[in-house]
């Protein structure tokens, strides 16, 4: 008790709170954006962080997380084009309230719906996260690695359209991460004996090169092209649902946040699979499942309470486990390895007051977002009537500066600009950028503890598959690759989970 | 994605992944047991056989695969094309890297206002005034307002200049 006070303390600071608010309100704008995810705004907040204490600067990353999740359905609702691949589902019966004059309800409802995924979603969280930070803690080197493989097997549900590519992507982002020291011998690798190679390649630096610059660069060629924008009308505002109407629809979002916390938990899904999901429940449920895509309330709350619920699913692996399922929570990860925190068993007895901060600070997100939706729905409005290669002027100018921040470097701002450059081309040729974070992020873990087990084990493999835990994680992840490959050999390779953030932006041609 | 893409793909990433695997053999020791060598020598060796199998997957006949792509482009109207890209690619990314010059050379503020006005006006060929001059001066002093004074983060003075 006496350490949720102290935490709270610490997270309800006003330096906290306005952390918190700064960075809901940058993921609700990147999030209404159509194009301009809150993937690409996590990216560029990291750095930004640098200079805050722990409490505001996960304040700050959990705010832009959370806010760019439900930011999504201003324009998914507003424009029919879904601000993020999450709220894709929100377009369905979203749009087509807004044709039929119910805007305003449909940004209210879907506000509320997201709040509620999100705490409930939360509060499953707290449940089962400490749990599985427990059983973990079991685990040695061996066990370990199982379980680091099966987060990076995940490069199956991100693969996209082809498996091959997927697999391309996580062994460069694998590739990239041994460059620099060696850990464990000192030894040096591929520095060409330069000093500035020796750190190995910034996460930051790959990081806002793979999600910023492609965006960019997108935006001005799409400029070039002449595609016109959509505008929003501005005679919109967020109009609360009635009690009548959230008792009617309450079990329904109980089931959806229940459905898109189980599906956030799983590495590799995220928030489109759980919001198509809960939607297709919301439909078979329904005693009236013809008015769905018609403008259908009950279409606008089931993904929007399960994409936000996916948001505390996702959590439980990434700080119980330290494996993040998505692009959003890598970034996440990499922002709480920067402020000191290891996600990961030992979090919990090594930082217990900043899982209490992490806690508040989601609490304090959604309560956050729903005024921030409330209040300034007709400033997001005008935000989606400017120019997207105006804002993404803005975007180089925090691609730039982020990239200096981080170690101010010039260097990291040239490897941003040639890492920007080889991810736009990957991208064209239809190599998905997020199975590269995946390995980034995954990569040294995987070799440390392949290398500890190793040793322990006196360079005999046995270790792998006399230990249960062991076995079973490398056999699940021989299984899901195995699958993708005999579902890939019979036909197109269609990604059984979702098209990512990140990725969304730049399609192949 | 054309079959043409996989091609070059294939066969560039085929090339980096034999360089990467020959540099690794020839300048990271062994060391002990599974020492330093291993990880990025096998991750070498995968790149460069996925690579041969993208290689191999385009010669496939066209129709067998992406026929989703193929209709989101059809869908997006005329593609842009690839001279556009590069080109676009070229000025961004040049872009980004003169700014750290600058930064480091002659500030924050200075430098983004350069690049702003220089991104605007020479490769969006932006010409209002109002836009030109509001979004350079606004984006770098907003920036420096944000990240300096709210955030606290250091922002770069300049060591040929120093205005801010």
């Amino acid at each position: 008790m006496d350490l949720l006070l102290s935490a709270a303390q610490v997270a309800l600071s006003p330096a906290a709170l306005l952390a918190v608010v700064l960075g809901c309100l940058l993921g609700v704008v990147f999030g209404a954006i159509p194009g301009l995810t809150f993937t690409v705004a996590m990216a560029l907040v990291v750095p930004m962080s640098f200079s805050l204490d722990t409490a505001p600067a996960i304040g700050l990353l959990l705010g832009t997380y959370i806010g760019g999740m439900t930011g999504g359905s201003v324009s998914a609702i507003l424009l029919g084009i879904p601000g993020t691949p999450s709220a894709a589902a929100t377009v369905l019966d979203g749009y087509a309230l807004t044709r039929r004059g119910k805007a305003s309800l449909a940004l209210g409802t879907a506000v509320v719906a997201s709040a509620f995924g999100g705490l409930v979603s939360l509060v499953v969280m707290v449940v089962s996260v400490d749990l599985v930070a427990r059983i973990a803690m079991q685990f040695g080197p061996a066990e370990t690695f199982g379980l680091l493989i099966f987060g990076l097997s995940t490069i199956c549900g991100l693969s996209q359209k082809s498996l091959t590519k997927g697999l391309i992507a996580g062994v460069l982002g694998l590739l990239i991460m041994t460059i620099g020291i060696d850990e464990m011998e000192g030894v040096q690798r591929l520095t060409f004996g330069t000093i500035v190679m020796q750190q190995g390649i910034s996460l930051l630096v790959a990081m806002i090169a793979l999600f910023a610059v492609p965006h960019v660069i997108d935006a001005f060629v799409q400029y070039y092209s002449n595609k016109k924008q959509l505008n929003a009308s501005a005679d919109v505002r967020a109009e609360l649902p009635s009690l009548k109407d959230l008792g009617r629809d309450f079990w329904l979002m109980l089931r959806c946040a229940i459905l898109g916390t189980g599906i956030g938990a799983i590495p590799g899904t995220g928030g489109p699979i759980a919001a198509f999901l809960a939607y297709a429940h919301a439909q078979k449920s329904s005693k009236t499942p013809e008015k769905f895509g018609k403008g259908e309330m009950a279409g606008v709350v089931a993904p929007e309470t399960a994409n936000n619920a996916v948001t505390g699913g996702a959590m439980i692996p990434l700080l119980s486990l330290g494996i993040p399922g998505d692009p959003a929570t890598a970034i996440l990860l990499s922002g709480l390895l920067i402020h000191g925190l290891i996600p990961g068993p030992m979090l919990f007895i090594q930082n217990p007051g900043e899982i209490y901060q992490i806690y508040l600070a989601i609490i304090v997100a959604y309560i956050a977002v729903v005024f921030i939706q409330l209040l300034g729905i007709r400033f997001f409005v005008q935000l989606l009537r400017v120019p997207a290669h105006l804002l993404a002027v803005g975007i180089v100018i925090m691609c730039g500066y982020g990239a200096f921040a981080i170690r101010n470097s010039v260097f990291d701002v040239v490897s941003v600009a040639i890492l920007g450059a080889l991810s736009y081309g990957l991208a064209r040729v239809g190599i998905p950028l997020t199975p590269i974070i995946l390995g980034l992020v995954l990569g040294p873990s995987i070799e440390r503890e392949f290398r500890t087990a190793m040793i322990l084990s006196d360079n005999n493999l046995d270790i792998f598959y006399t230990s249960i835990p062991a076995a079973f994680f490398i056999g699940l992840s021989i299984l899901i690759v195995g699958l993708q490959v005999v579902r890939s050999m019979r036909g197109p390779f269609k990604s059984s989970m979702t098209e990512t953030e990140s990725d969304a932006s730049v399609q192949p041609k | 994605m054309t079959r043409n893409g996989d091609l070059v793909a294939g066969i560039a990433l085929l090339i980096f992944g034999i360089a990467w695997t020959v540099t690794v053999y020839l300048t990271v020791p062994t060391g002990y047991g599974v020492g330093p060598r291993v990880f990025p020598l096998w991750l070498g060796i995968a790149l460069s056989a996925l690579s041969l199998l993208l290689l191999f997957n385009s010669f496939k006949p066209e129709a067998s695969i992406d026929e989703n792509t193929n209709a989101e482009s059809s869908d997006s109207g005329k593609a842009p094309s690839l001279w556009l890209q590069f080109r676009t690619l070229v000025t961004v990314c040049g872009t980004i890297a003169v700014y750290g010059y600058l930064m480091q050379a002659i500030g924050f503020v200075p430098s983004t206002v350069l690049v702003v006005a220089f991104t605007l006006f020479v490769t969006l060929k932006e010409r209002r005034p109002l836009v030109l001059l509001g979004m350079s001066f606004g984006l770098a002093f907003g920036a420096w307002f944000a990240f300096g004074k709210i955030l606290g983060a250091y922002m770069p003075p300049g060591t040929l200049i120093s205005i801010f």
